[in-house]
């Protein structure tokens, strides 16, 4: 499952960074593009806006076919106050910019991606498989104060290959 | 100097001298060390980056304030001298004190990490005199 969730990450990622190189996140003092994996980041009480945040949820394992099919569930949590230069109005805006991104970093064809294997130690090798996704669905969005957030959920499948965990 | 500016430096000696005089002690404030760029490995949680411990002093730290949070690990406060907080903020290269507590991974007290949950202003006469850093404890370290 670790590869799946590591190949869709790294392909959203590219995928949101060539649709908008200005889509960055400041991490420990590094502009990268703005897309994160809350689990592979240091805990914090709060995250940045606007950038798109990973969070790994539901799981399932069917292990009727002769190669087990993951499920996984990916949440999609983004949010923006707006500029703070324009006192927060354009936040509808910066919104409805991401949920466009992300529909077609996620929708963009093909809705699927060659598995990697980055932890391998001769560096990022590809395996036989490919993981592949669904639509992204929107949930409602969410109004705290100056800032509206969203959280999408995208489902991955994933078949699981001989010796993988 | 303006009589403004001279109230304020004197409401921080004030402050330093009163953090000195209540049962100031000192704690290790944690900072991760900066990404890699363009490296992958620690985006995907392969690589763990470096930590440094630099010193907070004086400090108070109030365990009087102590309560229970929602999620049963107990929250605590900690008072900084703006003066100390200023001088790591230059000697570290952070913009500002909010950079420095920004990247702060926790406070290392009694080789306890709590983590920090905010971090307040603390003004006077028109000058910050000291910092309230909230922290909480670790949930694997509550009981």
């Amino acid at each position: 499952m670790q590869r799946a969730k590591d190949t869709f990450y790294i392909a959203v990622r590219d995928r949101i960074a060539s649709l908008n190189l200005a889509r960055t996140v400041l991490l420990r003092g590094i502009l990268r593009p703005g897309v994160l994996v809350e689990e592979n980041e240091l805990a914090v009480e709060s995250w940045p806006n606007d950038a798109f945040r990973l969070r790994w949820t539901a799981l399932s394992i069917d292990v009727d076919d002769e190669m087990p099919l993951a499920a996984l569930r990916c949440e999609i949590v983004y949010a923006t106050a707006g500029d703070s230069g324009n006192g927060g109005m354009n936040r509808g805006r910066q919104m409805a910019a991401m949920d466009a991104e992300l529909a077609a970093a996620v929708g963009q064809s093909p809705q699927n991606a060659v598995k990697m294997d980055y932890a391998a130690a001769s560096g990022p090798a590809s395996l036989k498989t490919k993981i592949f996704w669904g639509e992204v669905i929107f949930g409602p969005l969410v109004l705290e104060g100056e800032q509206i957030s969203r959280t999408a959920t995208v489902d991955i499948f994933s078949y699981q290959e001989a010796g993988e965990l | 100097m303006s009589k403004s500016t001279r109230t304020a430096a004197g409401f921080r000696r004030a402050a330093d001298a009163m953090l000195r005089g209540s049962a100031a002690r000192s704690v290790m404030l944690r900072i991760s060390a900066s990404a890699i760029p363009a490296d992958p490995t620690e985006q995907l949680g392969l690589a763990v980056p470096q930590f440094q411990d630099i010193e907070l002093a004086p400090v108070v730290f109030r365990t009087a304030a102590a309560r229970l949070a929602e999620s049963k690990a107990n929250q605590r406060e900690l008072i900084v001298s703006a003066t100390a907080v200023e001088a790591l903020t230059g000697l570290h290269g952070f913009a500002s004190a909010r950079a420095l507590f920004a990247s702060a991974f926790g406070v290392l007290i009694d080789d306890v990490l709590l983590t920090i949950t905010g971090v307040t202003e603390l003004e006077a006469g028109g000058a910050i005199y000291a910092y309230r850093i909230e922290l909480r404890e670790a949930i694997a370290e509550a009981v």
